[in-house]
């Protein structure tokens, strides 16, 4: 059994379908990478799993329990961040506040500072800028926070939802780099992507939506290869 | 001169105070569920009607522990109606949300009518009310001084609680990004049920300062709400310092209008105050222009 399945999911806005019943598995330790053009049904997917949106039909199951039903704080309380589209920081408080609130479901015993430590390490710039409103930000660096706060929840799935948007090309590498490295130390990532080129250099597996519906799925490498990827999905774009 | 110039400026702080106690839970609820929840003035009122019925249950009660239980209660009620009234139409059309909280209001002024009555009530005094020579002459009564310190020390407890605490971090971020706040695995509805329990507990005590200092009226909230209203917006709504700095602001101009000009002109220079002020700042005088979503 995967660390997260979704069975037969559909998700209706209305009454206009975006998911079809799609069946999704993510294994441990996996970086798994869904890519798809806009309007697929891929963002829809992951607010889904987090419970920021009801689904109609099937379920989604974390370490075997059915998500069902759950408020979205409980999702993250049992090991699910989202880092949603937008990066969905909070403008008005600091980077050092934007981090604790992500604490919430953690036991914060022992020194605050080292509960900061992995983030730190990972993105030195957040810690220069910790005082800092987090809306002063660069575009970058508030990639970079939103990354830092899933980390904070002690999560062991990451669901990443466009991490590159509106990022130059360096700043993209950067991200990607510290999302390999999460995965790394362990943490399970399902990854959200229209650059589809670099999602599937770091991805171990991908499947590809289209109108709602899995259209393909596969290892990263036989996805890159894929004549019908290359053509939807890379053609045109710098890997 | 002089002696009369600073009795004003103690009324207007008085009355400053009761305002702002009032405008923080408007600005509070705003910047949390972006309501503006115009039951808040009645809620003002019950608040004072707790403390008074207080009083006559248990005579002898001190103030001391009259005024936390007072708005202890005050505060339940709030939650209460945020559970009841307004949590179900969070995602409605903002237009259902006003609508219901006018609903609300004046269920709770017919309510508090039927039970206790119409008539204005007088809450015994029970602040000191000897007087105190401030300087060479000019002399101040106790329960005045009482009044304004013990509010803006309720006002600095609520700047720390919500700067210094992981729950106050909380509430701001739920003005910033209500979806963000329960990715971070915090609960929405508790963060916005705690909002309104602050904000009527607030709104309780300026209702037992103002039953102290004046009376109490089960239409009273009407009058005061829309003042601490007005207070807010000049504030900037959804700052809370703003709410503090418009509510001094608008008492000290009625209060001065009043003793200088004439009582008739109080309110035509209060509203006229809050639209000259909107036309040169709209977002009020802290508030911060709103965010385009990207």
């Amino acid at each position: 059994m995967g660390l997260l399945e979704i069975r037969g999911l559909s998700v209706a806005y209305g009454s206009i379908k975006a998911l079809h019943g799609i069946d999704l598995r993510i294994d441990e330790g996996e970086i798994v990478s869904l890519l798809g053009a806009n309007g697929a049904g891929k963002s829809t997917t992951l607010r889904a799993v987090s419970r920021l949106l009801p689904f109609a039909e099937g379920d989604i199951l974390f370490q075997g329990t059915s998500l069902a039903g759950l408020p979205p704080h409980r999702v993250v309380s049992l090991g699910i961040a989202h880092v949603p589209e937008g990066r969905g920081i909070f403008p008005s408080l600091t980077v050092l506040e934007n981090l604790k609130l992500a604490t919430w479901t953690r036991s914060r015993k022992g020194s605050a500072a080292a509960l900061y430590r992995p983030v730190f390490d990972l993105f030195p710039r957040l810690e220069e800028r910790k005082s800092q409103p987090a809306g002063t930000l660069s575009g970058g660096e508030q990639q970079m926070l939103a990354l830092g706060r899933a980390m904070m929840t002690d999560c062991r799935v990451m669901l990443l939802d466009e991490p590159s948007m509106g990022l130059s090309p360096i700043l993209v590498k950067e991200v990607f780099r510290a999302i390999r490295e999460i995965n790394a130390k362990g943490t399970t990532v399902l990854l959200v992507e229209q650059n589809a080129g670099m999602a599937l250099k770091i991805a171990h597996r991908g499947y590809v939506l289209a109108n709602g519906r899995i259209v393909l799925a596969g290892s990263a490498e036989e996805l890159a290869r894929d004549q019908r990827v290359k053509e939807a999905y890379l053609g045109n774009r710098a890997g | 001169m002089l002696d009369t110039v600073i009795q004003q400026l103690l009324n207007a702080a008085q009355l400053g105070a009761v305002y702002a106690l009032i405008a923080l839970g408007y600005t509070m609820v705003y910047g949390t569920i972006r309501l503006i929840n115009f039951a808040h003035g009645d809620i003002f009122m019950l608040g004072g009607y707790i403390g008074f019925l207080l009083v006559t249950a248990v005579s002898g009660m001190p103030l001391v522990v009259m005024m936390p239980l007072a708005m202890l209660l005050t505060a339940l009620v709030g939650m209460l109606i945020e559970r009841v009234a307004y949590r179900r139409l969070r995602n409605a059309q903002r237009m259902s949300l006003v609508i219901t909280a006018l609903g609300v209001g004046i269920f709770l002024e017919n309510l508090v009518r039927l039970l206790v009555g119409p008539q204005a009530r007088q809450l015994p005094a029970q602040l000191p009310n000897g007087v105190v020579e401030l300087f060479n002459g000019v002399v101040v009564t106790e329960d005045k001084i009482l009044i304004i310190f013990i509010s803006l020390a309720l006002m600095v407890i609520l700047w720390l609680f919500v700067h210094r605490t992981l729950m106050g971090t909380a509430m701001r971020a739920v003005a910033d990004n209500k979806d963000a706040v329960q990715l971070m695995g915090i609960n929405l509805n508790m963060v916005i049920a705690v909002t309104f329990a602050i904000g009527s507990a607030l709104a309780a005590a300026g209702g037992i300062f103002f039953g102290q200092a004046y009376s109490i009226d089960p239409y009273m909230g009407i009058d005061l709400g829309w003042k601490a209203f007005i207070a807010a917006v000049i504030g900037g709504i959804g700052s809370i310092e703003g709410a503090v700095l418009g509510s001094f602001l608008l008492a000290g101009v009625e209060v001065l209008t009043v003793a200088y000009l004439s009582s008739n002109m109080k309110n035509g220079i209060a509203f006229g105050l809050l639209i000259l002020l909107l036309l040169l700042r709209p977002n009020g005088i802290m508030g911060r222009p709103e965010l385009k979503k990207v």
